[in-house]
Parts: C-alpha cells; structure tokens; sequence
C-alpha cells in the first residue's frame, strides 16, 4: 500500500489553475524530489495535501485511510509532516519549546515527557547545546535545522520539505543530505522534497516528479527525467530540447 | 506615612484588579490580534456573578467563589463559539466591532437582570483591617494584592511550565505553523478566551467589595485596562502587570494628593504622553506593527 496517495488533485484560484489533475504516490520510505519551474504549483501542491488548503476536486489518502476532508492537525496526528519553504519557527518560544511543540500531537504526553522527547530529538540532530536559546541566537544554517528537528518531532511518517536548503551555504547543504539520508535510514520516513538545488535532487531522490503549470510533464528515476525533453523545455525554453536533438 | 502606606496598599489593590483586566485583554490580543473592547463588561459580569451566587443565592462563600469562576469560564467558552467562532474568518477589525457590540448588549442586559439600583458585594474578609506603622489598611485590600501575586504566578507556571501553555504561546504567534505542528488550534483559541473570562471574573470578585456592584462599572475599568496595556506595552504580559499597578496607584495617589476630580489625569495623561513618545510602552511591540 502506498503511503501516500494523491489522485487527481486539482486546485482552481478563481480563474487561474494551480493544479491539474495531478497524482502523485508515495511508497513507504521513498524518496521523491518534487521539482518545476517556479509557479509550477509546487507549494500549492504541498498546501493542499496538508489541508492548509482545499483542493477544487481529487483524494488524497494517507496509508489507505482517506484525509480528502480531516483538518490540518488531524492529518498531522494521521503521520504527515510539513516544512516551509520560508521558515516559520515560533520566534518567541525557546529552541526546545519549538521542538516540544512539534512533539505536542501525540496524545497525553506531559511537560517533562515533551521536554525529553525534545531533548532527545535535538540531540540526535546535534543541537542540543541550542536548547535553552531563544530562536533569534540561532544561525540561519541552525534555524533551519531547528525546523527540521520540530517537524521529525511530530514522528511523521510522510515528510513533506519545501525547499530546506534554501539560503544555505555549500557546507550546510551537505549536512543537511547527511542528515535527511539518516533520518530516512532510521525512522523509515518517506520523504517529498521540493528542490530547486538538482544537484541535490539527482543524489538523493530514487523518483523525480516534474510539474510545469499545475500539470504533471514527467516522472521517473532522476537520470530519466534529466533526459526527458519536455522537462528540458520546461526548465530551459522550446529551444533547448530541439537542439539536442 | 502612614497616610502614604494606606494609599499605597490601596492604590496596588486596585492597580492588582486593573492588572488582571488588563491581562485577559492581553492574553485575547496575543492570541486572535482581537481588541476585545467587551473586556470591561468581563469585569463587570464577574462581579454580578459574584452577587448572584453569594447575595441572590446566598451561597457559602468557597462555593460561590467557585460558583462565580465557573460561570465566568462558562462565559468565556460562550463567547468564543457564539461570538469569536463565527466572526473568525472576517477580518479582525470586524471582530473587534462584534466585541463593542457585544459589549454594550452585555451592558444592557445586566441593567435588564441586576436593575441600576448598585448593590453591595460583602468581602470574605469584611471590616477586617490590619495595622502597620500607625497605618490603617483594610485586609481586603492585602489579600487582593496577595491573591493577584498568585494568580500571576500560576499563569507563568501555566504558560512556560505545561504543555497546554507552550502550545497557548506556538497558537498566539503563528497559527498556520501551530496547525502544522498538529495542535489544535480551536481548542486552544477556546480555552484562551475562557482563561481571559475568569481573569477579568476574578477581578470582577475582587473590585465588588472595593466599590458598589453596579452594571455601569465596566466602562471605565476597560480604559483603564486599556491605558495600562498602552503604558505597559501591548501584548505584553509584565507590561499589563506593571501598566495595571501604575494606573491603580496614580488614581488613588492622584486623588489625594492632587484633587479626586482630576484623579485620572495622571493614568491617562500617561497615556497620551507614551502614545506621543513611545507607542510600544514601556516592554511592548508597537501597535501598528499588528494593524
């Protein structure tokens, strides 16, 4: 059974169409890279399968179950995760509460179980010396971090990452792959990932989906859509796929 | 002196009851970006609770103490799902109107219910006074300062100390990344509006016995809840604890050192003078920053 299931997912915003009949399936712990020009309908995309917004028509269903009409927090609770593409920690609470926030879904857990949980979680990412900081102390390479640390704290099972290497230098980039290629071998998480960086689309996806103008213009492994030429079209102009040929 | 400690004692048993008011109107603002201009007749409804379980019913005191909380959280869970809930998706200037609206049904119906005839709420510690240095302080007055201490502590206890607080706190700042995280959200806006109903309650239980009980008393407790949020700074927690005691205190020192018809001058000259030279008060944001 996949993981995650997407079908025919159309999103309309008044006269404009974000999303076009777009499917997309997840397997357990896949990898998948999510790429496109920008106002491809990527994040849109993302807002949509997190219920953050409504799609016009299309399924979505998480393991199976159907979350097409749950709320936000009830499909967080069902085993999805979500980061933003422009950071959104909460700034006034301290690094640790941020990660006990994101811990606070499961049910019945006290405040010295959060703070743990927390703790363990940053440790494990190597932040743990952050902990008691406020937010705004953080480097941004580290606010980030932070981010990705909060959302494995909701234990997803599907994690949805809206460009994290966004603003982040050589050396920070690397450590995030490390990171994400760990988290993925340890918790069996499958993960969408909205990339703009290839590079790192092309080392860590095992499935490449491509989507120009809120429509699906190809899918496969990241040698075969490198190839493919509407995907070169997309990205490069008209020209450019003809010239190869 | 001993005038001095008397006023004093008095001007922070009355800033302590400001403070609270002005509490529950920061905790509102924090979470919803709502100005909730009902939140003097919160107050005013707490009191009247406090008349109807302890004078109409004649209850004991512990359990019309209890009674009245529990009526001002029954409040509080109203007004969110009957006046916050269906107003949540309008802009926040349209909720803020509901609440004047609200504000002045409230008003009315307590003149319908209660009449305008102001009446007499009793204190747990009535005519009971305690000397020091030569001052006459009534005990009322210490056990209000002490009790809003208290108050104040759980409340730091509940939002940096559980779970439901830190959550309360992720709600206020960004509630997109709080619905991400899986909390939900309206319970915690529901609970938020509830913890501000019973602080302004409070406060109304407290205030009965400092004046009469009387349904026009709601008016000027919000301005000066309202001034102390503007001298303390807006949104600010510590800034409505500071603003509330500065307000209670400069009514009561102004109007015996200065003259009672100008008691208010200072609170609210106050006021304009941190509108005019520092507008996010003295540890707050600046209100235009929320618009």
């Amino acid at each position: 059974m996949s993981a995650l299931q997407a079908t025919g997912i159309t999103k309309r915003f008044g006269g404009l169409l974000a999303l076009s009949e777009v499917d997309l399936t997840v397997d357990p712990g896949e990898f998948v890279a999510l790429i496109g020009p920008n106002g491809a309908g990527k994040s849109t995309l993302l807002n949509v399968l997190t219920g953050l917004s409504a799609p016009t028509t299309g399924r979505i269903a998480l393991d199976g179950r159907d979350i097409t009409r749950l709320s936000t927090h009830d499909r967080i609770r069902a085993g999805l995760g979500r980061t933003f593409q422009h950071g959104r920690l909460f700034e006034r609470l301290s690094v640790i509460e941020n990660v006990m926030v994101g811990a606070a879904n499961r049910k019945g857990r006290s405040e010295a179980e959060l703070r743990s949980t927390a703790f363990a979680q940053l440790r494990r990412m190597g932040l743990e010396r952050f902990a008691d900081q406020p937010i705004s102390a953080l480097t941004y390479g580290n606010r980030r971090m932070v981010e990705l640390t909060r959302v494995l704290a909701c234990e997803p099972r599907v994690l949805l990452l809206d460009e994290p290497a966004a603003g982040l230098n050589t050396g920070e980039v690397e450590d995030l792959m490390a990171r994400l290629r760990a988290i993925r071998a340890q918790d069996k998480i499958a993960i969408v990932l909205i990339e703009h960086n290839m590079g790192m689309v092309m080392r860590l996806a095992e499935r490449v989906v491509v989507l120009n103008f809120g429509v699906k213009i190809a899918e496969g492994t990241p040698a075969e859509v490198q190839a493919d030429p509407a995907v070169l079209s997309a990205y490069l102009g008209e020209g450019a796929a003809h010239a190869r040929h | 002196m001993a005038d001095l400690i008397q006023l004093v004692t008095n001007g922070l048993a009355l800033g302590s009851v400001y403070a609270l008011a002005a509490i529950g109107f920061v905790i509102v603002y924090s979470a919803t970006g709502v100005v909730n201009f009902a939140a003097g007749q919160f107050v005013m409804l707490g009191t009247f609770a406090g008349v109807t379980t302890l004078v109409t019913l004649g209850l004991p005191m512990p359990v019309g103490y209890a009674g009245a909380v529990a009526l001002m959280a029954l409040f509080g869970l109203l007004f969110y799902a009957a006046v916050y809930l269906p107003l949540s998706r309008s802009p926040v200037v349209t909720i803020i109107i509901g609440t004047v609206a609200i504000g002045i049904t409230l008003q009315n119906a307590a003149l319908l219910t209660f009449g305008s005839w102001p009446v007499r709420l009793t204190s747990p510690v009535e005519d009971m006074i305690v000397e020091v240095a030569g001052a006459v302080i009534p005990l009322h007055a210490i056990a209000v300062v002490v009790a809003t201490a208290v108050l104040i502590g759980l409340l730091w206890l509940l939002l940096n100390k559980t779970a439901l607080g830190i959550a309360m706190r992720a709600v206020a700042q960004d509630v997109r990344a709080a619905k991400l995280m899986g909390l939900r959200v309206n319970v915690l806006l529901a609970f938020t509006w509830v913890l501000a109903a019973v602080l302004a309650g409070i406060a109304g239980l407290m205030l009965g016995p400092m004046w009469f009980a009387d349904v026009n008393m709601g008016d000027p407790i919000a301005l000066k809840a309202f001034a102390a949020t503007i001298i303390g700074g807006f949104g600010s927690l510590p800034g409505a604890i500071a603003g509330g005691l500065f307000v209670g205190l400069a009514e009561v020192l102004g109007a015996s050192y200065i003259s009672s018809a100008y008691k208010d001058l200072i609170a609210f000259g106050a006021m304009i003078l941190f509108l005019l030279v520092r507008p996010q008060g003295v540890f707050g944001e600046r209100i235009q920053d929320r618009g």
